[in-house]
Order: C-alpha cells, then sequence, then structure tokens
C-alpha cells in the first residue's frame, strides 16, 4: 500500500532500472476504484466526465430556456421555473462545468507535462473532487423540495436572495452547494500549485513549462485568492437567512452593496478562471498542429500574469449601475486588460504563422474560439465604457456579450481538449468526420444564437425577463436565437455520440498520434500508474519534439 | 525556487501596491480589505519561499537547473498513498451536514460525526503510512509477489519514433 517513489543513483548510462518502488496492497478495480483511488488520473478523469454531464444537464435548461423565448407572451414553462432554470442553467455552467472541467485537465494533464508521477497530496486531490461532486448534487437535488430551486439568478443578489425575499430550502441547498465546490476549488489550487513548485522533472525550470501549465497556474493562483471570499460571502448570507444577522439586510443596518462587492471581487476573477486554463488549451492544440513551438513563449507568460493581475482589480465593473464603485479607477483597469488578450491574440496567430497546419477537429474548435472570443472581447472592451455600460447593463446585449466570451472560451476550448487530449485517456482516437460536422453545427449554432442577441440587446429588450409581449419587436431576433439554440445542442450531441462510438471503435491512437511536443506525449496511453517510463532530456519547452526531431531543435530564448 | 519566489513576491508587490491606490482614491472598506488580505496571502508564500531558497543556500534544485539531466533527481521524491475511503467519507459527511444545515435537523450531528471521523481516519492513516513498509503493523505483500507497477527508466536520451 505504502509507495515510494524513487529515481536511480550512478551516471546516466543506466537504463530501464525501475526506480518506482511499491509494496502492494489489493488493488482496487470498478466501483471501488473510482470512490477510493489517489491515482491524479483517475480523479481527472472522474473531474472530466462529471463536468461535462453537468454540461449537458445545464445545457438542456438553457434549451428549455430559449424554448419559453421562441415566442412572445409564451406559457410553455411559467415564471417561477423559468427562473429557476435560468438561475441552474449560470450556476452549473459556472460552478460546475467552467471550473472543474479545467481542474479535471489540471488534474490529468499537468502532472504529465512537468513530468511528475502524481500530484503532491493525492488524497486531498480525491477529496476535492468529492466535494465538488457533493456540491453538484445538492444544487440538482434542490430541484426536488417544496419551492423548488433557488430563482434568483446565479449571482444571487442580496437583499433578494434574504430570507423574507426567497424562502424555502432550495435556496440553502443552493448555497451550500456553492461553498462546497468552493472549498474544493481551493484544495485543488493547493494541490496544484504544490505540485508545479515541488514534482517537476530534472531540468524542467519554471521556463520550459508548457503554457498549459502556466495558465493553470496563475489560474489556481487565482482561485485561491477569490474562492475564499466567495464562500465568506456565502457564509455570511446563510446567517443572515438562519440566525438573524444583518450583513445583507438594509432593515437591520447591513448594506447589500457589500454583497455585490464580495461578490464581485470573486466573480470577476472567477470570469478568467474560467478562461485561462482554456487559453493554455488554445495554446498547446495550435502549437502542435502548427508543429511550430509558440510563438513569443515569454510574452505569453507575461500576458498571463497581467491578465490575472489586473483582474484582480476589476470587480466592480459589474456594479457601474449601483452609483457606487469608482468609475476611472475600475474603467481604467478594465480596458488595459484588453492589451494582454491582445498579445495573446498575436501570439497564437504568430504561431499559425508560416507554420504546417494540420486543420482537424481539435485545431478547429481552437480556431472558431479564436474567432468567437474575438467578438466577445471587442465587445467587452465597449461595456468597460461607463456611458456605454449605463445604457447597456441590464439588456440581452450584456447576455451576448458574455455568451460569446464563455462559449468561445470554455465550450470552444474545452471540446478542442476533448479531440486533442482523448486519445492520451483512452488510446483510441474520436473520428475527426463526425468531430468536422460536430465543430461546424456548433460554430453555426453559437453564432446563429447569440449574435441576434447583441440587437435585441439594442432594441432594448431587458435580460432575465421571461416573456415578452408580441408588439415590442422582438419576436423575430427571438425566434432566431431559440433555433440557434437548438442547433448548437445538436451540434454537442455529435460529440457525444462520437464519444461513445470512439470508447469501443476508435482507431488505436498510440502513444503519440498528434506527433505533441510536450511530455504527455512521451508515455502510453493510457498512461501507466506513475505515469512515466522513459523522459527524454528536458532542453526546452517542447522535450518531445526535441527528441524526434533532432534536425529541427527548438531554439531557446525567442 | 528563485523563480517561484519572485513570482509569488510580484503578486504580492502588485496587490499591494493596488490596495494602496484603490484606498487613496475610493476610501472604500470592502474591496481595501479584500485587496489587502489578498497582497498577505502572497507575502507569506513569498516570504516563505524566500526562507527556503536562502536554506538551499543558492544551490538549485534539479528541476530549477537548466542542464539537469533525468537522472540528478535520483532517490526518493515523495510519498504517494495509494487508494483511500477517507476522502469520499470526509465529502459524504460535508453533503450530510450540508443538508443539516438547510432543515436544521439532526443530519447536523451525523454530519459532524462523519466528517471528523473520516478526518481522524485520513491523519491516523498517514501516520502509519509515514512509518514506512517496516511497519509491522502494515498489511504488505510478499515481496517475490510485487506487481510490476511504474517503472520509471533514464535512458539519457529518447528513442526518436518511427
Amino acid at each position: 500500500m505504502t509507495l515510494i517513489q524513487e529515481r536511480p543513483g550512478g551516471g546516466a548510462a543506466i537504463v530501464a532500472e525501475p526506480i518506482t518502488e511499491i509494496v502492494p496492497g489489493p488493488r482496487p478495480h470498478g466501483w471501488v476504484k473510482f470512490i477510493t483511488s489517489t491515482d491524479h488520473k483517475q480523479i481527472g478523469l472522474n473531474y472530466l466526465v462529471t463536468s461535462f454531464v453537468a454540461f449537458l444537464v445545464s445545457g438542456l435548461m438553457a434549451e428549455m430556456v430559449r424554448t419559453q423565448l421562441i415566442a412572445p407572451n409564451n406559457n410553455f414553462i411559467g415564471p417561477n421555473l423559468y427562473n429557476q432554470l435560468a438561475t441552474m442553467h449560470g450556476t452549473i455552467m459556472l460552478f460546475a462545468f467552467g471550473g472543474p472541467f479545467a481542474f479535471g485537465l489540471a488534474n490529468y494533464i499537468l502532472p504529465l507535462q512537468i513530468g511528475a508521477p502524481d500530484m503532491a497530496f493525492p488524497r486531498f486531490n480525491n477529496l476535492s473532487y468529492w466535494l465538488y461532486l457533493g456540491g453538484l448534487l445538492l444544487m440538482l437535488i434542490s430541484f426536488l423540495t417544496n419551492d423548488g430551486a433557488a430563482e434568483f439568478g446565479w449571482f444571487s443578489y442580496a437583499p433578494l436572495s434574504e430570507a423574507i425575499h426567497s424562502p424555502g430550502p432550495g435556496v440553502d441547498m443552493w448555497l451550500l452547494g456553492i461553498v462546497l465546490t468552493g472549498f474544493s476549488g481551493i484544495f485543488t489550487a493547493v494541490n496544484v500549485i504544490t505540485t508545479t513548485f515541488t514534482l517537476r522533472a530534472p531540468g524542467m525550470v519554471m521556463f520550459r513549462m508548457p503554457i498549459f501549465v502556466w495558465n493553470e497556474l496563475v489560474t489556481l493562483f487565482l482561485v485561491l485568492l477569490v474562492f475564499p471570499v466567495l464562500a465568506a460571502a456565502m457564509v455570511l448570507l446563510w446567517c443572515d437567512r438562519h440566525l438573524g444577522t444583518s450583513f445583507y439586510n438594509p432593515n437591520g443596518g447591513g448594506q447589500p452593496i457589500l454583497y455585490l462587492d464580495l461578490f464581485w471581487f470573486f466573480g470577476h476573477p472567477e470570469v478568467y478562471i474560467l478562461a485561462l486554463p482554456y487559453f493554455g488549451v488554445a495554446t498547446e492544440v495550435i502549437s502542435t498542429f502548427s508543429k511550430k513551438p509558440v510563438f513569443g513563449y515569454k510574452g505569453m507568460i507575461a500576458a498571463t500574469l497581467a491578465i490575472a493581475g489586473l483582474s484582480m482589480g476589476v470587480w466592480a465593473h459589474h456594479m457601474y449601475t449601483t452609483g457606487a464603485v469608482l468609475l476611472p479607477f475600475f474603467a481604467a483597469m478594465t480596458l488595459l486588460i484588453a492589451v494582454p488578450t491582445g498579445i495573446k491574440f498575436f501570439n497564437w496567430i504568430g504561431t499559425m504563422w508560416q507554420g504546417v497546419l494540420t486543420l482537424n477537429t481539435a485545431m478547429l474548435f481552437a480556431i472558431g474560439f479564436l474567432v468567437i472570443f474575438l467578438c466577445g472581447g471587442i465587445t467587452g472592451v465597449m461595456l468597460a465604457q461607463p456611458p456605454l455600460d449605463f445604457q447597456l447593463h441590464n439588456t440581452y446585449f450584456l447576455v451576448a456579450h458574455f455568451h460569446y466570451v464563455l462559449v468561445g472560451t470554455t465550450v470552444f476550448c474545452a471540446f478542442a481538449s476533448i479531440y486533442y487530449w482523448f486519445p492520451k485517456y483512452t488510446g483510441r482516437l474520436l473520428d475527426e468526420t463526425l468531430g468536422k460536422i460536430s465543430f461546424a453545427i456548433m460554430f453555426i449554432g453559437t453564432n446563429l444564437t447569440y449574435f441576434p442577441m447583441h440587437d435585441l440587446g439594442l432594441r432594448g429588450m431587458p435580460r432575465r425577463v421571461f416573456t415578452y409581449a408580441s408588439n415590442a419587436g422582438w419576436t423575430f431576433l427571438n425566434e432566431l436565437s431559440s433555433i440557434g439554440a437548438y442547433i448548437l445542442g445538436i451540434g454537442v450531441l455529435f460529440t457525444v455520440i462520437n464519444i461513445f462510438k470512439s470508447l469501443r471503435n476508435g482507431k488505436i491512437a498510440g502513444d503519440n498520434p498528434w506527433d505533441g511536443q510536450t511530455l504527455e506525449w512521451a508515455t502510453s496511453s493510457p498512461p501507466p500508474e506513475h505515469n512515466f517510463e522513459v523522459l527524454p532530456p528536458i532542453r526546452s519547452e517542447r522535450p518531445l519534439w526535441d527528441a524526434n526531431h533532432p534536425d529541427q531543435l527548438t531554439e531557446v530564448g525567442h | 525556487m528563485r523563480v517561484e519566489m519572485r513570482l509569488c513576491l510580484a503578486a504580492g508587490l502588485f496587490l499591494g501596491i493596488v490596495c494602496t491606490i484603490y484606498w487613496f482614491t475610493s476610501n472604500e472598506d470592502a474591496g481595501t480589505a479584500m485587496l489587502l488580505f489578498s497582497f498577505a496571502a502572497y507575502a507569506l508564500l513569498g516570504a516563505y519561499l524566500f526562507l527556503q531558497w536562502r536554506r538551499r543556500k543558492g544551490i538549485p534544485r534539479p528541476e530549477d537547473n537548466d542542464d539537469a539531466e533525468i537522472s540528478d533527481g535520483e532517490g526518493e521524491v515523495g510519498f504517494f498513498p495509494s487508494a483511500s475511503v477517507w476522502p469520499a467519507g470526509i465529502g459524504l459527511g460535508a453533503v450530510i451536514l450540508a443538508v443539516g444545515l438547510t432543515y436544521g435537523t439532526w443530519y447536523i450531528v451525523l454530519g459532524l460525526i462523519l466528517v471528523f471521523g473520516s478526518i481522524i481516519g485520513f491523519v491516523v492513516e498517514a501516520e502509519a503510512r509515514e512509518e514506512g513498509p517496516d511497519d509491522p503493523g502494515m498489511p504488505i505483500a510478499p515481496r517475490e509477489t510485487n506487481p510490476p507497477v511504474a517503472h520509471m527508466s533514464v535512458p539519457s536520451t529518447h528513442q526518436p519514433q518511427p
């Protein structure tokens, strides 16, 4: 049961000496393995599968929301269920899909990419998965309580979320579910940061780590700062609801604006927590399928750090319209973020420039991400300016903006990661034809769903309404948007079918199907326990490429 | 070690500067407090790494050395416990505790018992393991039956793939 990982002594000439000493106990299988495993790969897969299921459930909620909005004065699901579904769609996408999917990638891929045998705290790692699953289940079960799930929006502004306005156990389960997923995030952050700082392979200095590792590291730096604030905000809200305190309740001398401050201090970095790991995925995919090193490696890292740093100082741009924030400070900080993001775009294009492009599904999703995220980023710069924001804040323009940002980064890069790393998880390739069909349908669906929302916002349609009048002039655009949502859903289904089909019948991938550059492709697919049998010498940020292509060594110091 | 240290110290410094600017321009308490503690978090982490770095007297670890061979990392890498049921116990206890906090019933007691029981199990298990395979209380299989799991060999060059 005990396992001491050792590396052999002596000179470099030693070959094939087993360096891991394992004193075996019984090796668990099946459900017992699923529940008790401390292997980072098993936990990573648990995360990935669970969060993908959460994505599908939450997507189904979104389809119901869009069905409700397809016609004016519609009564398909009614106002209460509409609010519940809209709330839970947002909550699950943000807390149970976007973040945890990235944590799953961090669990599975990050130790492989830095040549580590496992995560630094394997059992702690398992614990964070269970807290995440518990939080997700609590949120879902809340639909079965008497008053249904929470229905105040995923931001749960106080005093709307106080006991007087939102009674019922569903709200408490929602709130505690958030606390549990929050703790899960904090534990993952501790684990990943320690792993990256202490378990790298010899020669893997910080400035040779793949960009994906850097982005996960910086993301989890942010998690460590802001998830405790979220948990604190939620605990204070629980105290208000149950213990009669008045932190957010103006009747008792509390301040609702405090809730906004606490929540958005978490909420804005959260957007980058959802984006940065996926930027890393896109970087890996683009670099691999261009057969080039990342253009401007250090610039990319600097941009990631700059985005993360600036994101700590922009939380109140969600609160312009409260009139209680310092507009120039937050507007300036927000506009500044466009600069490092622009650097990233420049470098992604620079990586593709003069590369030998392979346009397979993963690469297509990465390029689709570039296009869609660019649109979202530009509307973001528009909304950062207070005069425009005051006009657009509570309209569908904002819904369009953040869906362009989050669908572009989180969903498209998550799908790119599925197509890119599926061979590593299972040893089999996903079907390329189905994948390309899936990408095409999803790309069309995304644009058809969210682009009309810009115009809806400019025509004055407010967010969070469950229906609208037929003479408001919003009918046609809403129809377009709903039809787009169905198309998007069909595109996702193609990938789901593809996964089930390829699990059994996919082409055998081999260790390194993509001619990859980073260390996760240097081991078998799926990797053995404790990951590596052979490590190539690490002399640049793409050690495997250097080992496989001695004639095209990576130039260091570009 | 030095890069990690600089990273954390720079994050702390940046947050400290933002906190100062924010305090003098906005005079708003909540944001200032949060930024102040963010600064403290990374200053603390950076200071710890600084002490670790000083303790090493500037000798780089193999993973900080540009020219390190894979075999330079010889010796024990770390202690990696295999399967454990206690994390799942803590998770289940936390969920039951959350249900208790919602409905305010004896679920709280059950949840607390499960959480703290599992934490004790978690810690005891770790202590038993840290005493290593020589600990007579451990269920150790005979040497001969060891399945060959997790080999790691270190040829200095990687075989190019055909």
